[in-house]
């Protein structure tokens, strides 16, 4: 009772001390560094927001004049003058619209000695992986080549590493005239067949093995593509006669019957039989459009690739000069499927790079057929491709 | 007379054709390919003015920063480059570009004019097609908005490439931490989501947990102990002020999250040793349950267009990741795979769910269709929890504890693929990311 | 001396537990600095015999909630200290180990103080003088990432707090 009666008495006093001392220390509800940090007016944040968008495009900023891509690099020469004929463009900034293009804002409140833009670096590198090692391993193990790639290809003996510029890339581009001097051979960048995450990781190395692949069965080639065999007489007659032994057929108006007509013709024209100036030979084999497939498979990469565009097959077809080069002017989309035309542009975009990169020193493909190669129609499906 | 014509026009044809048409083209169909981080250059900007020469230098150095650290772009460094950018309008040296297998090439130019007025424009370009993919743009704002300048431009960058929404001119609100295990200061902070421009917007006098964004990005909501028990808050970013959303005696409220037109909160609340679901509209302050089963029901999370929620409960034994409409009633059970799921988040698609799951003693985060099926684990740790979307839903990030007497926590970066494991750079440790919306 | 030592103590310990006051409330002086007791704990009537002799705290398995015959006899103990000494109200606090999620662990701890309250309130405290709050796994006493640690903070711990309503 009197132990209770001290309790609650020097507890009483205790706690009006507690009470007064700590509204001393106590500070106001936000924490000093934070008003001062935080806040920026409502005004000027309305202002900053209201202000950021449209961040004004650069009106229409001319093209500046560009070397078409050409094989020849002409790095000594002082870059050409801008052509007169092509009026050099004003840089954008001049134009007026973007004078009245408002602030994008001290977005960020006037910082605090305490925040720097790069905190101190306690983190470990960027690229930091994974945290806890497998305990078995007697040696670090990589993880999974973060590269995914149709074969496989085992981590380079540590001394060798993947180049940073991939040299065998320049040596293929060369026209001639490029450095030759990394005659060193890198090392081919690891990969993997696809991606492991971290969690599937196996607690033995990555795949090791670099078992190919299977190709393709050779299928007997189907030569759907209907042209040599046809007797250079056929099509002059067949054209015509067609509408007419099809009566019935509601769907042969002008427009279609001339163009089957085109193509007929066009298909007569290709024959060996006619085409002078291109040999055409026989059809390519199984073997070589399968080395053609992989050529380019090798280039595309569809890594950068949306989800969406993942999605979207893209059929783009390509002139090959006789050097087996694409042209890449010609290169063009014929079709997409399954996606907007938006991810049909990104995935045409990568399609044609594959073609580009990887034709840059020529397709292999027999010269002797080179009328059967001369036009390619590419059809990009990344099915596969979407999650490895 | 049809006839005529066209007998006429192929034999035209036929005569005219050998050198113009081809035989149908050969066509092969490609299915497989690689995937590697497309190669880039970003030389340094052209400063137009000597005033502008390092920012210039700082922005190109942020862009690249941003592009490598998606892990879908590699940078070819400036001491590889043969071409050098001396100016924003001459013409871009493709070949130069080539020959180092540079694949796409940016290049811009900043001013700096009086008053502190920053410019920065740029331009992306496909160096093997030799074109300029879309126009350039021009970003205009104050020097110290650089950082946020550079962002842009390099979600421009991105979304070209790609295709995608980028997500570089994002914060992300998280819970910064300190000192030892057993005492833990905890305060409210905010940075960009590459851990710059670090602000806190509460002390650590009390617990705080889970901050969340509203989907406008300028609210924040919160649990903390101020009171004594665990209570939602919400944060005003601008102002730091902040109000207690409700405080009903005997009970406790957590886990909240804001739906996706920012008025309701849907989040837990524990009464008598039960948690359920609750929703609340945050101008009135009305509740509506949402679940009264005797088992654990929590961290909510709702569909991009608000009109579902994706919750765990224990309801079959173990923790399992269950979905309902946004109003309640019988929920479907979409986790299925062995182990315990939890924190399930919504992706700002609405395609996927990204979840924690516990596994014979490891922590993962994983990601689902929200039918349950294609379940794809992306991480393994001691402990990983509470992902969070980046805007573009591309990106998680997501909270990594180290174990031991000594184990701090710390942000880590994940591709959806699973590719791409990244610590985040914070100062001290920090957990319970929250990836705002992309800033306007 | 002591007694000026003993009496800062049950000061901050009577603020903490009497004042409305939210910012007084810190968790970490409550659990961890073994602040929460005072008086003698030779004395059957002190917060701090109620620590130390009667035991302030009960253990759970794995994800469990429910009361080992041990952990009933504690509370045995507790009830029948708390009524014997009304004076004192107490708040549960119920804590989960680290292996679990927050949010979850937030809950199961919300659990085990509630099986602790409503164990308290059978055997006849009165229920109006006990309170629950669940920390999940951010308060652990224990620092290691083994059973050994894990076992101590899957607890429900019962803080004495002054009854100073009336």
């Amino acid at each position: 009772m009197n132990t209770g009666q001290y309790i609650s008495g020097i507890g009483h006093v205790g706690l009006i001390a507690w009470l007064l001392l700590g509204n001393v220390f106590d500070p106001a509800p936000e924490p000093f560094e934070v008003t001062e940090v935080a806040v920026i007016s409502p005004e000027e944040y309305e202002r900053i927001v209201g202000a950021q968008q449209p961040p004004s495009p650069v009106t229409e900023a001319p093209q500046p004049p560009q070397p078409e891509a050409e094989p020849e690099p002409q790095p000594e020469q002082p870059r050409p003058p801008t052509p007169p004929e092509r009026p050099q463009p004003e840089p954008a900034p001049e134009t007026p619209p973007q004078d009245d293009s408002p602030d994008v804002s001290k977005v960020q409140p006037p910082e605090p000695a305490e925040v720097t833009d790069e905190p101190p670096q306690i983190a470990p590198p960027p690229q930091e992986e994974v945290v806890d090692a497998p305990k078995e391993a007697d040696r670090p193990q990589p993880r999974p080549s973060q590269r995914v790639a149709p074969e496989p290809v085992a981590p380079p003996p540590p001394e060798t590493k993947p180049d940073d510029v991939v040299r065998e890339e320049v040596r293929k581009d060369a026209a001639g005239d490029v450095k030759k001097d990394e005659s060193e051979a890198t090392a081919p960048e690891e990969a993997a067949k696809e991606i492991v995450t971290e969690a599937q990781e196996p607690p033995a190395r990555a795949p090791v093995t670099s078992l190919r692949p299977k190709t393709r069965p050779p299928v007997p080639e189907k030569v759907a593509e209907k042209p040599a065999e046809k007797p250079a007489a056929k099509p002059e007659t067949k054209p015509a006669a067609k509408p007419e032994e099809k009566p019935a057929a509601p769907s042969d108006d002008m427009r279609s019957a001339i163009e089957k007509a085109v193509a007929d013709a066009a298909a007569g024209a290709s024959s060996p039989a006619d085409t002078a100036d291109a040999p055409a030979g026989p059809p390519l084999t199984a073997g070589e459009k399968d080395s053609l497939r992989v050529a380019v498979q090798k280039c595309w990469n569809t890594g950068s690739l949306s989800s969406d565009a993942l999605r979207t097959t893209v059929v783009v077809e390509v002139r090959l000069s006789e050097d087996g080069k694409p042209d890449a002017g010609s290169i063009r989309m014929t079709s997409s499927s399954g996606g907007s035309a938006d991810s049909a542009r990104q995935a045409f975009e990568a399609a044609r790079r594959a073609i580009i990169r990887c034709g840059a020193s020529g397709f292999k493909l027999p010269k002797d057929k080179y009328a059967q190669w001369r036009d390619i129609e590419m059809t990009f499906n990344p099915e596969k491709m979407r999650i490895k | 007379m049809m006839k005529q014509v066209l007998t006429l026009l192929s034999a035209i044809l036929f005569l005219v054709s050998p050198g113009l048409i081809q035989a149908a083209p050969l066509r092969i169909e490609i299915t497989e390919g690689v995937i590697e981080p497309l190669p880039y250059a970003v030389p340094d900007f052209v400063p137009e003015n000597a005033a502008a020469a390092q920012v210039a230098r700082d922005i190109a150095r942020v862009v690249a920063e941003d592009l490598t650290g998606t892990g879908l772009f590699r940078e070819i460094p400036a001491s590889a480059h043969i071409s050098k950018v001396t100016s924003f309008s001459s013409p871009v040296q493709f070949a130069d570009w080539k020959a180092i297998n540079a694949q796409a090439l940016i290049t811009g130019a900043v001013s700096l004019q009086s008053g502190g007025r920053l410019v920065v424009k740029f331009r992306v370009y496909d160096v093997f097609a030799g074109q300029e993919l879309g126009n350039g743009l021009q970003f205009a704002g104050t020097q110290d908005g650089w950082r946020r300048m550079a962002h842009k431009v390099a979600d421009a960058v991105y979304s070209r490439i790609t295709g995608e929404g980028g997500y570089f001119d994002s914060r992300v609100v998280y819970v910064a931490e300190a000192g030892a295990k057993d005492d833990r200061k905890k305060r409210i902070a905010i940075m960009d989501y590459d851990g710059a421009n670090v602000q806190y917007l509460t002390d650590s006098t009390s617990i705080v947990l889970a901050p969340r964004f509203s989907p406008t990005g300028d609210r924040i909501l919160y649990t903390s102990y101020e009171t004594g028990f665990p209570r939602i808050y919400v944060l005003d970013v601008a102002s730091v002020g902040r109000r207690m959303l409700q405080d009903q005696p005997g009970t406790m409220s957590f886990a909240p999250r804001f739906s996706p037109d920012g008025r309701t909160v849907v989040y837990s609340l524990t009464q008598d040793g039960n948690t359920d679901l609750y929703t609340m509209d945050v101008a009135s302050g009305r509740s509506q349950r949402l679940t009264s089963a005797p088992s654990i029901e929590t961290a909510p999370s709702y569909s991009p267009d608000g009109s579902r929620i994706v919750f765990e409960s224990d309801r079959s034994g173990t923790q399992q990741l269950y979905i309902m409409s946004a109003s309640g009633g019988e929920p479907t059970r979409i986790s299925f795979g062995q182990g315990r799921y939890g924190t399930p988040v919504w992706s700002p698609r609405g395609d996927l769910v990204a979840f924690t799951k516990q596994h014979k003693g490891r922590f993962h985060i994983g990601v689902m269709r929200t039918d349950g099926s294609e379940e794809r684990l992306l991480t393994a740790s001691f402990l990983d929890e509470g992902p969070s979307w980046a805007p573009n839903g591309r990106v998680i990030m997501f909270t990594r504890e180290t174990q031991g007497a000594a184990g701090t926590a710390s942000l880590y970066t994940v591709d959806i693929t699973g590719r791409n494991l990244k610590r985040v750079k914070t100062m001290g440790g920090a957990s319970d990311p929250a990836w705002s919306p992309l800033q306007d | 001396m002591k007694i000026l030592t003993r009496a800062i103590l049950l000061t901050s310990a009577l603020a903490l537990a009497a004042c409305s006051s939210p910012d007084r409330f810190r968790g970490d002086e409550v659990n961890l600095g073994g602040a929460g007791g005072s008086g003698s704990a030779s004395d059957p009537t002190s917060p701090l015999y109620f620590q130390e002799t009667v035991g302030d705290r009960v253990l759970f398995a794995v994800d469990q909630s429910n009361l080992s015959y041990e952990a009933q006899s504690t509370l045995d103990g507790q009830a029948q200290w708390l009524m014997a000494n009304a004076d004192y109200n107490a708040i549960i606090e119920g804590h989960a180990d680290e292996q679990g999620t927050r949010e979850y662990n937030l809950a199961l701890g919300a659990r085990r103080a509630n099986a602790v309250q409503e164990y308290l309130v059978q055997q006849g405290v009165a229920a109006s003088r006990l309170k629950v709050v669940s920390y999940g796994k951010e308060r652990p006493i224990e620092i290691c990432s083994q059973e050994a640690c894990y076992a101590k903070n899957r607890r429900a711990v019962t803080v004495i707090s002054a009854d100073y309503n009336s």
